[in-house]
């Protein structure tokens, strides 16, 4: 017979549970104790008794209200901060070590733990010793550390004040934060909502969207551990939740990036500079071919820089183009032609100074900043800017969708897409096959 | 005493025995150990040449050696002035540069009417320099003794030298000079004169920064805007609105690097300074720089005695 959980004491100081003494599962010993055996006639084990057998170092078989931890557990542990399982075996390993200490209610398992590195082999020990060697310097040296990725998601554009914000555009906002959020939750990035509603900064001019720049600055400074920051416009969606970006990115940032703006030059930008004062690498069509260079990496669309959703890395390259980004005399010179601000002003400062070439990468349009099809729809669908569900895309951006297009109609349209390509396994098997088989035999379309 | 005492040790212990062989086996157990450790430190190194590239290196450029240690750059207007006049200027350069092993950028270059005039640096020629100065045409080395790399560059000299919370275009720009800066963050130096900043002598560590700061200032978009001075406003400009700018800039006394010719417009020259600059001359005619280029003559003598 055996217990879920051990019955309580007698007031007079004895089990009241017959059965008990003849099974001893509940307590994790595995061989019976001499002590105890004396108790299996079916009579009340009485306290003073198992005392007088003098059994050895095994003072009582009582499983509550015993011992400092078992009275104060609930207190201790509630305190205690909580881990998740997420390691690979040499964590666990060690963990199971901790929690049954701390969970530990009956002590003969606890005394078993106690006593493991005793009865292990040295050559065990050791390999555990590597496992965890391995473990730490993985952790030092290899993984990521959390907050090493900033979101930045531009929510609240305009602030309502050029437009009405009405219950579409708050449902549009409340969408893309909670896919930036959970993205965010799930792989330990950190995500700032920064504030895009139109402000009056300086008394003579208006600075709409380019404060890009400033918040983009302002976030490297309040995040210090923070080495790339990826900004998303609001209208943009995470279609691929599972994928990290070190595994679509991060990890083969050589292999996926191109430094080489011939290789998709819609603005028929001359690459490389060819004035006869530069140096050899910054005549060099890739810079110096080198990951480590790049601070900067966007894509590019039909017309040219698209900055609905670009990296940028910490850096002193970084804080140089921060700085001359915004000009006065730029912005005097250009604010009427250029139509797109801050993108405008990137790509004069790309074409105009080989330095910021030097530390820029692009990379193609679909792994980072999908259109809809009403987005660059002039030349029809283009499989280099344009979704396609087949691929898996993992970012769809509605670019331009305020003008013309249905905006929130595109964003639950792709939400809905992006729940139903992620199911989990067992929504699919519930899905395309019993409800499949239900609609065969029943010829009825149900939903479980 | 029915006991006997027992029997006394000997004071001298014996020998340890000697041992079988010169190196002591390495036991099977033990070789598995040492493979297992090395192992785990190979692992560790490429743990961390993998991770370490991809995560916190920073871009790994050109450093320049120092050799050699300042490029002159001096921007010759062929066109407007005598060829005596020139070649005079240029002979000062390259006694001055003899003197001290330095490089001087063959001066060819025709000045634009209209344009900033000076690409002061050009990366590819001299990668290794470590300072590029850049002297105007109308200017002579008087003191062939100093060295830029000591007089002017030196941290802890730059540090005496620095003119800290000082507006950077006089007399009340709310821009100032930061106070706090030490002397190896200083890759910019140069000084001011009574209209501001002065452009026409000044040091520029080689490097990155000195390509961004040349590059920007060099922009189409300040070029194309007509600035009042041309280059001189657009540094003006990007120094005062850009702090990352003006973070390497360091002013220092006129005289250390730029005196003039005449009190008119700023500091004038006193015996023993680097280098006398010829104020204003070109504008006041053809001549004038000639002529009054005869009352500095004695910069000759100074490099024939040193």
């Amino acid at each position: 017979m055996s217990l879920s959980r051990s019955p309580s004491p007698v007031p007079g100081g004895g089990w009241a549970s017959p059965g008990l003494t003849n099974n001893l599962s509940p307590s994790g010993r595995s061989s019976p104790t001499k002590a105890y055996a004396g108790g299996s006639n079916g009579t009340p084990v009485m306290w003073e008794r198992q005392k007088n057998m003098g059994g050895p170092a095994y003072q009582s078989f009582s499983t509550q209200n015993q011992g400092f931890f078992s009275r104060h557990m609930r207190r201790i542990s509630s305190s205690l901060p909580r881990f998740r399982h997420e390691n690979t075996h040499g964590a666990e390993r060690e963990k199971i070590g901790v929690e049954s200490r701390w969970s530990g209610l009956n002590m003969p398992r606890l005394g078993r733990i106690r006593s493991l590195p005793g009865r292990m082999s040295r050559r065990t020990k050791m390999l555990i010793v590597f496992g965890l060697l391995f473990l730490l310097g993985y952790i030092i040296f290899y993984s990521t550390p959390p907050g090493f990725f900033v979101i930045i998601l531009a929510a609240n554009v305009g602030g309502g004040v050029m437009e009405w914000k009405g219950a579409r555009e708050w449902a549009i906002e409340r969408d893309s934060i909670r896919n930036k959020k959970k993205y965010v939750a799930k792989w330990g990035y950190d995500l700032e909502i920064v504030d895009m509603s139109t402000k009056k900064r300086y008394a003579h001019e208006w600075r709409e969207s380019w404060e890009k720049v400033d918040f983009v600055r302002s976030t490297l400074r309040k995040y210090p551990k923070a080495e790339w920051v990826w900004w998303l416009d609001l209208n943009t969606f995470i279609m691929e939740p599972s994928k990290s970006l070190q595994d679509h990115i991060f990890d083969h940032l050589e292999d996926v990036t191109y430094r080489d703006i011939n290789e998709y030059n819609p603005l028929n930008i001359s690459h490389p500079p060819a004035d006869p004062y530069l140096d050899e690498l910054s005549k060099s069509p890739i810079g110096d071919g080198n990951p480590n260079s790049i601070h900067l990496m966007l894509s590019q669309d039909c017309s040219g820089f698209n900055l609905g959703s670009f990296f940028m890395r910490r850096g002193t390259w970084t804080d140089h183009l921060l700085d001359v980004w915004w000009d006065p005399v730029a912005y005097e010179q250009k604010h009427m032609e250029w139509e797109h601000k801050e993108q405008d002003a990137l790509e004069q400062l790309y074409i105009a100074q080989p330095w910021i070439r030097k530390s820029t990468a692009f990379l193609p349009q679909r792994m980072i900043n999908s259109f809809p099809t009403g987005a660059c729809s002039e030349k029809g669908t283009d499989t280099r800017i344009h979704y396609d569900q087949k691929d898996r895309d993992f970012l769809v951006n509605m670019a331009g969708c305020e003008w013309g297009r249905d905006c929130w109609g595109e964003m639950y349209n792709f939400r809905e897409l992006s729940y139903y390509l992620n199911r989990s396994l067992w929504e699919r098997f519930k899905e395309d096959l019993l409800c499949w088989i239900w609609f065969k035999i029943t010829g009825k379309k149900v939903k479980f | 005493m029915h006991f006997a005492y027992p029997p006394r040790k000997s004071s001298n212990p014996p020998p340890f025995r000697p041992r079988t062989s010169a190196i002591p086996t390495i036991r099977s157990r033990r070789l598995k150990t040492i493979g297992l450790v090395c192992l785990a430190f190979l692992t560790l190194v490429w743990l961390f040449q993998r991770g370490g590239s991809r995560r916190h290196a920073p871009p790994a450029y050109h450093k320049p050696s120092g050799n050699p240690p300042v490029v002159i750059v001096t921007v010759f207007n062929e066109g407007k002035y005598g060829k005596g006049y020139l070649d005079m200027v240029k002979e000062n350069r390259l006694k001055y540069a003899e003197k001290h092993v330095l490089r001087l950028r063959p001066p060819r270059r025709t000045r634009l009417v209209g344009q900033p005039p000076r690409r002061p640096t050009r990366h590819d020629h001299v990668p290794d320099a470590a300072y590029i100065w850049y002297l105007d045409q109308n200017a002579f080395i008087m003191n062939p003794n100093l060295k830029i790399e000591e007089h002017v560059m030196k941290p802890s000299r730059l540090e005496e030298l620095m003119i800290k919370d000082h507006p950077v275009v006089p007399p009340d720009s709310i821009i100032k000079t930061f106070s706090h800066l030490k002397g190896h963050d200083v890759d910019f130096v140069l000084t001011q004169d009574k209209d501001g900043l002065s452009s026409s002598s000044f040091v520029v560590k080689n490097g990155e920064w000195a390509k961004f700061f040349i590059e920007t200032w060099f922009d189409p978009i300040y070029r194309s805007y007509n600035f009042q001075k041309a280059e001189q406003h657009a540094l003006e400009h990007i120094v005062q609105w850009h702090p990352t700018i003006l973070a390497k800039l360091a002013l220092v006394p006129q005289r250390i690097l730029n005196s003039y010719s005449k009190e008119k417009g700023g500091q004038d020259y006193k015996e023993g300074d680097l280098v006398v600059r010829l104020y204003a001359c070109g504008e006041a005619g053809e001549d004038t720089c000639e002529t009054e280029s005869q009352r500095f003559a004695q910069w000759k003598t100074a490099f024939q005695n040193s």
